[in-house]
């Protein structure tokens, strides 16, 4: 009976501590808005936000903008009207009008925009460092055309493609590390890029990626959104491989997706919470999220990273540390 | 009961039914009802800017309602409201960067050009409705995806401004259609419905042409044989129709986002057709669904934040609506079926 009354006794004690010390810190309040919680890169934001809320008991409020451009501004508004949150995570481009607005509308409340950098000073950035994970990318193919018809699926071309949404500034980023990295590591093979001119059609992505293999190139990088889905079904298609982008992509084309370049949309707002509530108040300015802080990293899939040389993956793994101790540089974008 | 009291209790009873439903939604994802009206109301009516973001919102139903109402007083269905509303929209985005002009002409001329983009974009549905009996619900739908993506297209092709999201360069302050507060962005297009759904209505209610389309609408058997040239009267009606519509999307882009982009304003058209079903065709009737509507799409947006139900569950209750609405509309044909030859009744 003392047993229980002691255990019963301690778990007071430890529910009154606790209730105490979260008076006395203030928990701390995070809302995301986005109208795309659902899809890739959201997923990853949400299953951030998840975590830092399980790990430190944050309050967490996701807001769905949902697809009209007339109801941003309110949403920005209503959210911050209250000064009930310590961060906004902003994620979508479409957002970026009616949040420099509303950052300037209410100045003490601090915003965070997820991937992307605006002209606005009043806000936190969260920007990745994508050419250093495409860089990595770019060494993988790379060395996997040189090698050519030794690896399973690879004929001999010594080419590598790359399938691009639109020609924005961001994916000419991933473009640049993509062709660094393959000439880097293998200096006598060729990369095709191509642009579908839009992020939302599959098919135009899969036409694409066919005419890629027809020239010659056996790895395909698919930065493309919605677009790059038909990239992966192409190498499914055609039995050949592609390099996903943003999020895990391997279970897209089992075997036949050689590696993920993951953008760590989650590592990014969880980094940023711990640091708010740690107590280390972020602040207005552009933070990057690179291969050093594991914003970005290359992830291989395993079923195919079993055809894929020991040496190859050696070589890639020297890259990584080459890249984060500063060794190799990218440069910034064209 | 008179005929109008019966069809004004009618559409109150299907709304009461539709939020009835709604409200056993909200309960079935865990929050309370009461609460969920309440946030609702006052994301509406709480404060002057929640009452100014309402009309903002009840401007492009509304517009886009009288577009509908036009269409629906001579039995004709232009759901094409949509489409017409991306292409006035892009045409008056157009005219507001592509040109450098003086002040009050430039928004004219923009509105101008609007209401001539969706008359365009009518014409070929309309034509085939009149030539050869095409239904005109069918190609009106189809063409609502040809204007969005055209739209999209011109925006993302050849006008996209320099970097950043796919949208034009913003419209010339001449070419801005003025605010009416300074607090919010409610602008003279309210002003416009207003004076559009009154004018509409004094219309078909006080001239030849609009009794001749009115009784084409109700009986289109009985108005030829009074002489009424239905698939002219039904041409001109339709242009008229989508016109409106065209007009809808000049207001939003000359006086809310003053640019054109991807994504401008999905759904308006159709909340709009839907205000105007739910009013029965009645352009007066259609200004107090357009406000309901934009009541609930502006209180929606205060329910996110401040609740656990999503604003979505509005959405649930305007589908619920319709339900009800087009649920009454056949049971009605039914009972009428054998005084006339009505498509639709209204």
């Amino acid at each position: 009976m003392s047993a229980w009354t002691r255990r019963f006794a301690a778990l007071c004690g430890a529910s009154l501590m606790m209730l105490g010390s979260a008076a006395a810190q203030d928990k701390v309040s995070v809302a995301a808005i986005s109208g795309y919680f659902a899809q890739g890169f959201g997923v990853s934001i949400v299953n951030g936000l998840n975590k830092a809320k399980d790990d430190f008991g944050i309050d967490l409020k996701l807001i769905d903008t949902g697809n009209r451009a007339l109801d941003y501004e309110e949403q920005f508004a209503n959210a911050a009207k209250d000064g009930q949150y310590d961060l906004i995570f902003v994620m979508g481009w479409e957002l970026a009008d009616a949040l420099q607005k509303a950052a300037a509308a209410y100045p003490n409340q601090r915003f965070v925009f997820i991937d992307g950098v605006l002209d606005s000073d009043k806000i936190i950035y969260a920007n990745f460092s994508e050419e250093q994970g495409s860089y990595l990318a770019g060494t993988l193919a790379g060395l996997m055309a040189e090698k050519g018809s030794a690896i399973a699926k690879m004929g001999d071309g010594k080419a590598i493609g790359f399938v691009g949404g639109r020609d924005i500034p961001v994916i000419r980023n991933f473009l640049k590390g993509y062709e660094a990295g393959s000439k880097d590591a293998a200096p006598d093979v060729r990369v095709d890029a191509v642009f579908a001119g839009t992020f939302d059609d599959p098919a135009k992505g899969s036409e694409l990626t066919l005419a890629l293999y027809e020239q010659g190139a056996d790895v395909v990088f698919n930065v493309a959104g919605p677009t790059g889905e038909g990239v992966m079904q192409a190498s499914a298609a055609a039995d050949k491989y592609s390099i996903g982008v943003d999020i895990d992509m391997c279970a897209t084309a089992p075997g036949n997706v050689v590696a993920s370049m993951l953008k760590r949309g989650d590592v990014a707002v969880y980094t940023l919470v711990k640091e708010e509530v740690e107590g280390k108040k972020v602040t207005p300015g552009v933070r990057t999220f690179d291969l050093a802080s594991g914003g970005v990293e290359l992830k291989m899939c395993d079923d195919v990273a079993a055809n894929i040389p020991a040496e190859i993956k050696d070589k890639v793994e020297a890259a990584r540390k080459a890249v984060i101790d500063g060794t190799v540089k990218i440069g910034e974008a064209q | 009961m008179s005929d109008p009291v019966r069809a004004v209790l009618g559409q109150v009873l299907a709304v009461a039914i539709a939020i009835a439903l709604g409200a056993l939604v909200i309960l079935a994802v865990g929050e309370s009802p009461v609460r969920v009206f309440r946030v609702l109301f006052l994301g509406a009516f709480g404060d002057a800017t929640k009452i100014a973001g309402t009309l903002l919102q009840t401007t492009p139903i509304l517009v886009c309602g009288i577009a509908a109402c036009i269409s629906l007083r001579a039995g004709l269905f232009n759901i094409g409201v949509e489409g017409q509303l991306f292409m006035g929209g892009f045409a008056a985005a157009w005219i507001g960067f592509g040109f450098s002009l003086p002040p009050v002409f430039h928004v004219l001329l923009g509105l101008a050009v609007a209401a001539l983009a969706g008359l365009a974009w009518i014409a070929i549905p309309a034509f085939f409705r009149a030539r050869y009996g095409a239904n005109e619900v069918v190609s009106t739908i189809l063409s609502n995806y040809v204007a969005v993506l055209l739209t999209s297209y011109l925006t993302i092709f050849l006008f996209k401004r320099p970097g950043g999201w796919s949208e034009t360069p913003p419209i010339h302050e001449s070419a801005y259609l003025p605010a009416i507060f300074d607090f919010s962005r409610l602008n003279w297009g309210i002003v416009i419905g207003l004076a559009l759904a009154v004018g509409v209505w004094f219309y078909f209610r006080a001239t030849p042409r609009g009794y001749a389309i009115t009784t084409m609408g109700s009986n289109p058997k009985f108005a030829e044989y009074g002489g009424i040239d239905i698939r002219r009267q039904g041409f001109a009606v339709l242009l008229v129709s989508g016109a409106v519509g065209g007009l809808a999307g000049g207001i939003e882009a000359l006086g809310v986002h003053r640019r054109f982009m991807e994504g401008f304003a999905p759904g308006f058209g159709f909340d709009g057709v839907i205000a105007a079903l739910l009013a029965n065709g009645h352009p007066l009737g259609t200004i107090v669904t357009a406000l309901f509507f934009g009541a609930l799409r502006n209180g929606s947006l205060l329910l996110e934040v401040d609740t656990n139900a999503s604003r979505e569950i509005i959405t649930v209750i305007q589908a619920l609506i319709i339900l009800a609405v087009s649920a009454q509309i056949l049971m009605r044909r039914r009972a009428d079926s054998t005084a006339g030859e009505r498509r639709w009744k209204f």
